[in-house]
């Protein structure tokens, strides 16, 4: 579907393990999403003055939700809106992409938010999914009764996503393989997939972003291929494309 | 019925909002009509295509944001074959911003830019170590850039100019003696961000462009010292972000203005803009734009 901008209503902001889950009043943008979409939400007014860009979460005909982690100063005042407030909001946007029934997803710390969007269109696979602490993991539930393995570790249990990969390598073999995560994680997840697995392997690539429209040409990647925009051309991309420095 | 329309020179423009170069691309058109426009003007292209800079390219500040893209291009020919005939669509008037690293260069890209409203000189451009502000700054250069342009093309010519020069008045100067038909005041002001966790400048060339409502009253200034020293027509650019803004580009000087960052902030403010002028010209009784400026 065609972007729109538009002003939604905060239904509700909630906690969810250490993030904020926002979810806004709307029937229009999320009903036509697909897989890959994304949606730049703003504070109205000008501060801050950009919007950020978010995964979708979850969402239905009423309503969808984003998941927030405070990162800096303009994240910090979108975590402090209430039920009532009103948020800029722009999408669909990105390059939709057909996701598989079923495969492996693989997840770092908020990385959780779009491969669980991402589940809404499979039936079942693999989810990997790390984090600092135990109580940080949030939707294993879900993810279990939407027919996945889910295998979390944690940084508190002295582990990365890396060393649950690295146990359970073969049931990597054949499958189509999504990563969400910091690009170390992501650097780190690349070098340990074999030829054969990174051919497969696709990645949720986040960068700062000024519009989400292709017009400032901020967002850019460094692939193979030179750069490319995170907004017009990802947000996912193939692992065997994006250049880590 | 109120009347939007204004004249650059000998162009007349349906309006005076024009979108500015490096803040748009064909994804804003399904959210902005651009027939509604006065203009649009085109991400600046060069002879050869120019990766940009490493990211991150971008960052906000207060009221405001500084960037650091180095006028990405993929070069005039593919410019020409994938990208001029899709502006050509877009049913408002086309400026093409052209960029050279060196004179030679700007001739040679100026000779290749046709069937289109007008050329803007891109001679202040703070993020590229080659050309760019570094020509801006030299009224010598600019005049010699102006001229070499001028007579590689009989379109109008408009020559950006940059804030980053002790008097804005020489170089509007040299860019009228050189032959441009209008100026652009002005470009993005060079200013620094610190990363706290890496305690060095958050991009790698150390410095970027400073654009928004940030810098709004210094690029009016501008706008108005111009006005005051050099005869001719003023497109007004930075920091726009509402009709009162475009009112007070007008007052001080300007004939048109260029829309940038607030397209971030708000994909539909060019839209409310010329909506909200309408209504304003209509409170107020005025039939046209021109009579913003009587007493």
């Amino acid at each position: 579907m065609e972007p729109t901008f538009r002003i939604l209503p905060v239904l509700e902001n909630k906690k969810l393990g250490p993030y904020n889950k926002i979810t806004m009043k709307d029937v229009q943008i999320y009903a036509h999403a697909e897989c890959g979409n994304f949606v730049m939400i703003g504070l109205q007014g000008f501060d801050p003055y950009l919007s950020r860009p978010f995964s979708f979460l979850e969402g239905n005909r009423t309503s969808f939700s984003i998941l927030l982690k405070v990162k800096g100063r303009g994240t910090e005042l979108l975590s402090k809106v209430k039920k009532g407030d009103k948020l800029k909001v722009l999408g669909p946007l990105g390059k939709i992409f057909c996701p598989p029934k079923e495969g492996i997803l693989i997840a770092g710390g908020i990385g959780i938010a779009p491969v669980y969007y991402q589940s809404r269109w499979m039936k079942g696979g693999v989810l990997f999914y790390g984090a600092k602490r135990k109580k940080d993991l949030i939707l294993t539930r879900e993810f279990k009764d939407k027919g996945f393995t889910v295998r979390t570790i944690t940084e508190e249990d002295g582990g990365l996503v890396t060393d649950l990969l690295k146990e359970y390598t073969d049931e990597l073999d054949g499958k189509q393989i999504f990563v969400c995560g910091t690009k170390g994680m992501i650097k780190s997840i690349k070098g340990i997939l074999n030829k054969e697995q990174i051919e497969k392997a696709y990645v949720y690539v986040e960068e700062r972003m000024g519009c989400g429209l292709g017009g400032c040409k901020s967002c850019a990647v460094k692939t193979f291929e030179g750069y490319k925009l995170v907004c017009t051309e990802g947000p996912i991309f193939p692992l065997k494309e994006v250049k880590f420095d | 019925m109120i009347d939007l329309s204004t004249k650059l020179g000998s162009l007349e423009l349906q309006n005076p909002v024009l979108l500015a170069s490096g803040v748009w691309d064909f994804p804003y058109t399904k959210i902005i009509d651009f027939k509604r426009l006065g203009g649009v003007i085109c991400k600046g292209v060069s002879p050869f295509p120019k990766e940009g800079n490493p990211p991150p390219r971008i960052t906000e500040t207060h009221c405001g944001l500084i960037n650091s893209i180095g006028l990405e291009n993929k070069g005039f020919d593919y410019f020409e074959c994938e990208i001029l005939p899709e502006l050509k669509k877009l049913g408002t008037k086309i400026f093409v911003n052209i960029f050279g690293e060196s004179i030679e260069e700007f001739k040679e890209i100026a000779s290749k830019i046709k069937e289109v409203a007008g050329v803007e000189v891109n001679i202040s451009c703070p993020n590229v170590s080659k050309g760019g502000e570094k020509f801006g700054k030299d009224p010598k250069m600019v005049f010699s850039i102006t001229k070499a342009v001028c007579g590689e093309t009989d379109l109008p010519v408009i020559v950006k100019l940059s804030p980053s020069v002790e008097n804005i008045e020489e170089t509007a100067q040299a860019a009228k003696e050189g032959g441009a038909m209008a100026v652009t005041a002005s470009n993005t002001f060079p200013g620094l961000v610190i990363d706290l966790e890496s305690k060095r400048p958050l991009f790698k060339r150390i410095t970027g462009g400073l654009s928004g409502p940030a810098i709004k009253p210094l690029a009016l200034y501008n706008v108005y010292r111009i006005k005051n020293a050099v005869d001719i027509p003023i497109i007004g650019s930075g920091g726009i972000s509402d009709y009162k803004d475009v009112l007070e580009y007008f007052i001080a000087g300007a004939s048109a203005v260029q829309l940038g960052s607030i397209i971030f902030n708000n994909p539909l403010a060019p839209i409310e803009i010329l909506d909200n002028l309408i209504c304003w010209l209509g409170e107020k009784g005025y039939k046209n734009l021109k009579d913003v400026n009587k007493k």
